[in-house]
């Protein structure tokens, strides 16, 4: 399993675009893939009712978790569309 | 008639579609279908699992069918179709619901009620509205699995067999997809502006509506007897005699302006003065029905078809056999063909485009034909040998700036010089023109009309890139807005360009056929529209009812306005 800590940089946050983006990218992986608030249970991160549910804002902290056979794909990936802050 | 015996009590509202109604009310409350825990057979786990996986499918199958219903006459309704059937993709939604099932014998529809009402109640508790505003969505979509499973089919939004005013606190998109037109004599809502989705819908179907009527669900009950004088925006609730008769009589006017449209249809654009606007109608497809409207051209060919029926890109042979096929049943009028207009919220599943971010900003339309130049190419020699069989002109879609329209015609000619190199025929007086529906090419619209035979405002593209406002995206609908003042002294300054270099111009996205706005365009400086042929009849008839000068001083007016709401309700508002 991989992990990264990371910040929300964008804007809107996981708003419903980002989200909806971010949840399709992840599904093209077949690695488990989850976030976690700082201090809070991770979630799964390819449900996107899930991921809204965590009304993660601009500036919260997450921890990205991939596990299985892409997980280096599905982080490299991942974590770079985190940072770039949702390209917006 | 005897005295009624009742309190008459009158609520009013905003006019937003104007006309009158005398009917029962049908308070419209969205059923709420509470289902307990119901458990199943140990025995049945498969049959089970496998009736929810087939109504999750049915589920998709007919959002996407509805969002196709609506992609045309309303892509913010379609918008909000496309989001649910999302929801439907979400694996731990559905994955939890099938738990339920098979782990606890839930019976499936309450095993929905259960996971899909948790996580609704988690999307609730967030603190951002815009994200809690989605378990409203969430619920729709549960209510449409369960009534699925249930094998009901769509609840028809009216009593059955007769006519009725509904009443209801705001319409859901589901709901007013469901409405039963024929019955449905009038609407009045609690909530919303002149742009709200009821309103929007009311207009499109000309039911007479009224909003922001508070307290109307509470006040009002089902079977109560109603007066709905739209324009004025009341509702007489238990009305005497006289302001039946009175609604009565403009319910008359109505029907008698509708017949009277029905004339039109043989007929040609002719405002009151006499002036003359050439109509168009919009086509899709290689067969098209003008409803038996007269029309002087066809305003936006779109072709994209030819690219979505199959799963390779078609041939030159393909679109030359159509492109003559259309030339040929215009008949010598002119025919607007739009070349590849794909990217955005249309995508070829066949072709690989790059995933984008912001796919409205991305490589869409002319922009993808540029970076594939064989298929530009293709299309362009198929249009050009057709070109021969009619009077065919070529549009190109989303030009941002004068290079696209010298790069665009930079490949017309290339294609002529290689046609007459083989020495095939095509009209060698083609004319080309753009579509204005960027905001730096409506700002720059008279290097354009410099350049470009002639122009077509794409007023849907034009508005989203305006208003910066999302036209799939439904959380910024209000935003998306044809009418505000930045769009009025656009579209003027775009006419205005056009009309100083004796350039036709014409106006082809969704305004065009809107009979509201028609008085407006005109005023503004349109004087060539293009719709879809059932809106046609509405345009005749409101241009017969007004002549330039009125349609100027009413574009004037409006021009002063500060807020889009200003403008609709003066437009919507009927004038003495």
């Amino acid at each position: 399993m991989l992990t990264k800590k990371l910040e929300i940089t964008n804007k809107t946050g996981l708003h419903a675009r980002p989200a909806s983006d971010f949840v399709m990218e992840a599904k093209k992986y077949a690695s488990k893939v989850t976030i976690c608030r700082e201090g809070g249970t991770p979630v799964n991160a390819k449900s996107i009712v899930r991921l809204l549910a965590e009304g993660i804002g601009q500036g919260t902290k997450i921890e990205l978790s991939t596990e299985g056979e892409d997980e280096e794909a599905a982080m490299v990936t991942l974590a770079a569309i985190i940072e770039s802050g949702f390209g917006e | 008639m005897a005295e009624k015996r009742t309190q008459r009590t009158v609520l009013t509202g905003n006019p937003v579609s104007a006309g009158a109604a005398v009917a029962e009310a049908f308070v419209y409350k969205p059923q709420k279908m509470e289902i307990g825990r119901i458990y199943y057979d140990a025995g049945k786990k498969k049959e089970k699992l496998d009736a929810f996986h087939r109504t999750v499918e049915l589920a998709k199958e007919e959002l996407t069918q509805l969002a196709k219903q609506f992609e045309e006459e309303n892509g913010e309704q379609s918008g909000i179709f496309l989001a649910h059937r999302e929801m439907l993709e979400d694996e731990e939604l559905i994955s939890e619901t099938e738990l339920a099932i098979r782990d606890e014998l839930l019976e499936p529809d309450s095993a929905i009620e259960k996971v899909f009402s948790e996580f609704a109640g988690l999307l609730g508790q967030v603190e951002d509205e815009l994200i809690a505003a989605r378990a409203a969505d969430l619920h729709d979509v549960k209510k449409r699995l369960q009534r699925i499973y249930q094998g009901r089919t769509e609840k028809k939004l009216s009593a059955p067999g007769k006519d009725v005013i509904i009443i209801a606190y705001d319409l859901l998109p589901s709901d007013t997809a469901s409405l039963d037109r024929r019955h449905v004599k009038g609407i009045i809502t609690e909530k919303g502006g002149c742009n709200s989705h009821s309103a929007i819908l009311a207009r499109s179907f000309r039911i007479p509506a009224v909003s922001g009527v508070s307290g109307a669900v509470d006040k009002i009950f089902d079977g109560m007897y109603l007066a709905l004088d739209a324009g004025k925006g009341e509702v007489i609730l238990d009305p005497t005699d006289e302001d039946t008769k009175k609604c009565l009589a403009m319910c008359g006017e109505e029907r008698k302006k509708r017949s009277e449209e029905a004339q039109y249809r043989q007929r040609l654009g002719i405002m009151g003065d006499g002036t003359k606007i050439e109509l168009g109608i919009n086509i899709g497809s290689c067969t098209f029905d003008a409803l038996g409207e007269s029309y002087d051209f066809v305003g936006l060919f779109r072709t994209e078809f030819l690219y979505m029926e199959k799963n390779t890109l078609p041939t030159e042979e393909e679109q030359f056999a159509a492109y003559r096929k259309v030339l040929l049943q215009a008949e010598g009028k002119p025919v607007t063909l739009r070349t590849l207009d794909i990217g955005g919220d249309k995508t070829l599943p066949y072709m690989e485009l790059p995933k984008e971010e912001n796919p409205f900003l991305g490589i869409r339309a002319l922009r993808l034909c540029f970076s594939r130049p064989d298929i530009f190419i293709t299309q362009l020699r198929a249009a050009l040998r057709a070109s021969v069989y009619g009077e065919l002109r070529l549009m190109f879609p989303m030009t941002g700036g004068m290079e696209d329209i010298y790069r665009a015609k930079a490949y017309v000619k290339e294609t002529m010089k290689k046609l007459d190199e083989e020495q095939v025929p095509y009209d060698k007086n083609i004319r080309t023109g753009v579509m204005i529906e960027t905001p730096a090419m409506s700002i720059i619209a008279d290097m354009a009309a410099e350049v470009v035979d002639f122009a077509s405002i794409g007023s849907n593209d034009l508005t989203q890139y305006v208003s910066a406002a999302d036209r799939m995206n439904p959380e910024v609908s209000s935003y998306y807005q044809n009418c505000s003042p930045a769009m009025l002294r656009l579209l003027a300054s775009v006419f205005g360009a056009f009309a100083k270099a004796g350039k036709p111009i014409s106006v082809c996205g969704e305004m065009a056929g809107d009979s509201g706005l028609t008085a407006l365009l005109i005023g503004l400086g349109a004087r060539k529209l293009s719709m879809s042929a059932s809106c046609l009849s509405g345009v005749k008839a409101a241009l017969s009812g007004i002549t330039i000068e009125e349609a100027e001083e009413l574009a004037a007016r409006c021009s002063t306005m500060r807020t889009q709401d200003e403008i609709l309700q003066y437009l919507y508002t009927p004038k003495p």
